[in-house]
């Protein structure tokens, strides 16, 4: 970036004022200062940030009477690691967290597939009413959830589909616009050759799709999987509505179900079970970001 | 994000594809171009089939719904046209909670892009572990409205919260964050704890901000501020309107003070503090504790309307604002 700067300013490089070489001390320490100003501000920001988990996970680790207790306990007496243990004993931590699991990777696998297969006829092939299709799908993507869900609510129940995995199987049948805008973008920027060459051999689309394009698509796959994956674990209304206390997700269970016989709540345990609902999700981040982060970030610099 | 923009990409491929029609001897009977397009709605049926389904219908089934007086229950429902509106109209309730949805939809959303910008600015510049921060700051965005709502709960304790921990620490008297006046700030900084969600995408269009612009601002003596508001903010600003429009949606159907409020019954609705009772959780309260399906279904349409207004009008406002230059699918 200073190579540019100095090949427009032609006679001196370092006519621009920018310090090159050897700047003065004073520059120096003014450098430094500001330096220290910003990863000061950076670590203070950063701290604040973690701050709300790190007290979840502290509030998991002490007794409840610690965490009745005023002033504040900032640490526990004795480490609760137990509470941990306990909240798996108190509710049927593992069953929930099952059910959790079976309607994440049901929906994730199908509405991934689903979307690539709408993405893919958005993106390589055309109709009358491709256009106002495409513009309905972006618009929708702006539907508030929440007013079509309590109608879906009342239908299913009609139908008899309330307390059953149904209603997900067919969200994920049915695509979600945003993984087919994903999907569509990513297939637009394929080169032509790739199914050319098979439709003159006689190849259908679905084959080309199949087994062309979704080969390529590795990267968005995942993505979506896991931005899918992570809707349905982290979603609390959808089976808050639909399901009953049996079969109903690890974020319904979490939120709901830890309290005494007298109807007290336990919250050192449901400190301790968010603790474990929440990390799966934050791995799965932390692993997938890579690619993620870097992707994005490799547009703009060297 | 124009729907012309983006489907010229689209059009490329099929375009020059169009040139042949099948061979008359040992080919395909019907043309290709016929193929294309019943291969395109055999590609597209089922999103058009599930939209149908699971959007449209719903959406008309509720439409219906609020002519009645539906309860789910009593098979002696009736018709009672705009009643449920004239209702809704002169209910202050509604009037109230839609008030304090759109305020807080008006201090939210602002906020939560002005933090997002100001994170994603703060890490945009050259520092060492940057990965670490940005990946840290992000975090918070990733965990489920449970864990957050849990964890503000807690950090909130009037009792043993770390908050009032640091207040009366400094000498100052405990605050009753859970509860009204002080629980709408305590929603407020929940939602606001998952600003790296706009840092992210921010950070995708600030690295799309060509770096001649910044270096020309510098050696024109352009202070930092100036150089912000001047060329960082116009090349985000389409970025800037799509979060506008898509956290306000989001922030009118927060389930939030639901997760926030006291463990209580099932529905939890009857222990959510009054400033925290938005819009969505009057519609809850009439769907669920009330059973009044019909009423509610009128609640919905009317914030349905609503948001499509509103939508409306943040486009028509900011038509001449927003910039577009960057390109537009820089926002992931």
């Amino acid at each position: 970036m200073t190579a540019t700067t100095a090949t427009t300013a032609t006679p001196a490089p370092t006519a621009t004022g920018l310090p090159r070489r050897s700047p003065s001390a004073d520059v120096r320490v003014r450098i430094r200062v500001k330096r220290l100003v910003l990863y000061t501000v950076l670590v203070s920001v950063t701290g604040l940030f973690l701050g709300p988990f790190g007290w979840l996970v502290l509030s998991g680790l002490k007794t409840q009477g610690e965490l009745a207790a005023s002033p504040v306990h900032w640490l526990p007496e004795v480490f609760q690691w137990h509470n941990f243990a306990d909240a798996f004993t108190q509710i049927d931590f593992l069953g929930y967290a099952r059910n959790s699991l079976i309607i994440a990777l049901l929906y994730a696998t199908l509405v991934t597939v689903s979307s690539a297969w709408v993405g893919y006829g958005f993106a390589r092939l055309d109709a009358p009413g491709k256009k106002t299709l495409f513009g309905i799908l972006l618009a929708s993507m702006m539907l508030p959830q929440m007013v079509t869900l309590l109608p879906t609510y009342l239908i299913f129940a009609k139908l008899g589909m309330v307390d059953t995995y149904w209603p997900w199987v067919l969200w994920g049948l049915s695509a979600a616009p945003y993984l087919v805008f994903l999907f569509r973008q990513f297939f637009a920027g394929l080169p032509r050759e790739l199914e050319e060459a098979a439709i003159v051999d006689g190849a259908g689309y679905a084959q080309i799709f199949w087994r062309i394009f979704l080969p390529q698509s590795w990267p968005v796959l995942s993505a979506s999987f896991i931005i899918a994956f992570t809707w349905t674990w982290g979603d609390y209304i959808a089976p808050q509505l639909l399901l009953s206390t049996d079969r109903t997700t690890l974020a319904v269970a979490v939120m709901t179900t830890y309290v005494n016989e007298g109807g007290t709540p336990v919250p050192e345990l449901q400190a301790a079970a968010s603790v474990m609902y929440v990390v799966p999700i934050l791995l799965i981040f932390l692993v997938a970001q890579r690619g993620f982060v870097a992707g994005m970030s490799t547009s703009g610099l060297k | 994000m124009t729907v012309d923009q983006i489907s010229s990409v689209a059009d490329r491929p099929g375009a020059a594809a169009d040139t042949g029609r099948a061979p008359a001897a040992g080919g395909p009977r019907i043309s290709m171009t016929t193929r294309r397009h019943r291969a395109f709605y055999m590609f597209t049926s089922p999103w058009i089939i599930g939209f149908l389904l699971l959007t449209i219908t719903p959406m008309v089934y509720a439409l219906w719904l609020s002519f009645t007086t539906f309860d789910g229950i009593s098979p002696h429902w009736k018709y009672v046209g705009l009643g449920n509106y004239r209702e809704l109209l002169n209910d202050p309730v509604t009037w109230d909670a839609l008030g304090r949805a759109g305020l807080f939809a008006v201090t939210s959303v602002p906020l939560s892009i002005a933090a997002g910008l100001a994170l994603a600015v703060l890490v945009n510049r050259p520092l060492k572990a940057r990965g670490l921060f940005r990946t840290l700051l992000y975090l918070p965005a990733v965990v489920p409205p449970v864990g957050a709502g849990l964890a503000f709960k807690l950090l909130f304790d009037p009792n043993s919260g770390a908050t009032n921990g640091v207040i009366t620490f400094f000498g100052f008297d405990a605050i009753g964050w859970l509860a009204d006046p002080y629980a709408r700030y305590v929603l407020l900084m929940t939602v606001l704890w998952a600003a790296g969600n706009v840092m992210i995408i921010s950070l995708a269009g600030l690295q799309d901000v060509p770096r001649e612009l910044h270096e020309a601002a510098r050696i024109d003596g352009a202070s930092a501020w100036r150089t912000f508001r001047s060329i960082t903010v116009p090349l985000l600003s389409p970025v800037l309107l799509f979060q506008t429009v898509t956290g306000m949606i989001a922030s009118v159907q927060t389930i939030m003070p639901l997760l926030l409020a006291p463990l209580g019954d099932t529905s939890g609705i009857t222990t959510v503090p009054q400033s925290n009772y938005l819009y969505m959780m009057h519609v809850f309260a009439q769907y669920f504790a009330l059973g009044r399906y019909g009423y509610a279904s009128a609640l919905l349409w009317v914030l349905f309307v609503l948001i499509l207004i509103a939508t409306g009008l943040i486009f028509k406002f900011t038509s001449g604002v927003v910039f577009y230059n960057v390109d537009p699918e820089a926002k992931k």
